[in-house]
């Protein structure tokens, strides 16, 4: 059948149902929010970051050789290091954690961030 | 991000394989120019939720004999987030008039090749 030839064959799937535009009641917009998913991985990837955090295992189990070269120590007034691989590890995750928390609270201003939440400064 | 760790459950997580179910029948599948079709229009469609690693869909072997996979089709992506989205706007979508079932896939499973396995949901 040459006739469909050089013709966009039309595909199998189904045009997209566009969603049946229902202006939600203020107090349903939290409960849609959350079946975005976006949000939804959002809020995966917070759930993972808090266990990891509150796990107590190494939080940078990279072997010697994945590692990528130390900054330069830093000591506390005691003369203990400051800056180890765990503790930069941690900072990495809780920075992370932290912008989750900011998007989660952009998307959904109901969103009740976590008691330890600060928000970011703002730079002057 | 990646500190290296494994989620501590996966199977309550979504995976990065979406699996779609009730889609494609056996006979569409032996027929070489309907499957490419078949492939082609999965590929355009799921692209577009995300960056797509590949799609697999199994088929019946010549002689035949059904292997276990068949009727089912796999869409792999980079990441969970393209597979969030194409479960979301491919479940309960028609696909040739078939209401079509999105679940996420075991990751292991998939890589190795097992096509069988029950979906998680």
């Amino acid at each position: 059948d040459g006739s469909t030839v050089g013709r966009k064959r039309k595909s199998r799937w189904a045009d997209e149902e566009p969603n049946p535009v229902v202006q939600l009641p203020d107090f349903m917009k939290d409960f849609a929010a959350d079946l975005d998913p976006e949000v939804q991985a959002l809020n995966l990837r917070l759930l993972e970051i808090s266990r990891l955090l509150q796990s107590g295992m190494p939080l940078d189990d990279r072997p010697e050789g994945a590692r990528s070269p130390s900054p330069e120590p830093i000591y506390d007034n005691m003369g203990i290091r400051i800056n180890t691989r765990e503790y930069r590890a941690r900072e990495r995750l809780n920075k992370e954690r932290q912008e989750i928390i900011s998007q989660l609270i952009r998307r959904n201003p109901a969103f009740k961030p976590p008691a330890d939440y600060r928000p970011p400064k703002l730079q002057k | 991000p990646g500190v290296g760790l494994a989620l501590a459950a996966p199977a309550a997580f979504p995976t990065k394989i979406l699996c779609l179910t009730e889609v494609v029948s056996v006979d569409e599948l032996r027929d070489d120019e309907e499957y490419l079709e078949i492939l082609q229009d999965m590929r355009e469609e799921s692209g577009k939720f995300g960056s797509l690693v590949n799609v697999i869909i199994p088929r019946p072997t010549p002689n035949g004999e059904l292997i276990p996979g068949v009727g089912k089709v796999f869409l792999e992506y980079t990441d969970v987030t393209g597979s969030t989205r194409a479960k979301a706007a491919l479940h309960g979508r028609k696909f040739a008039g078939n209401i079509v079932t999105a679940t996420y896939y075991p990751e292991d499973k998939f890589t190795m090749g097992d096509y069988g396995a029950v979906a998680v949901v």
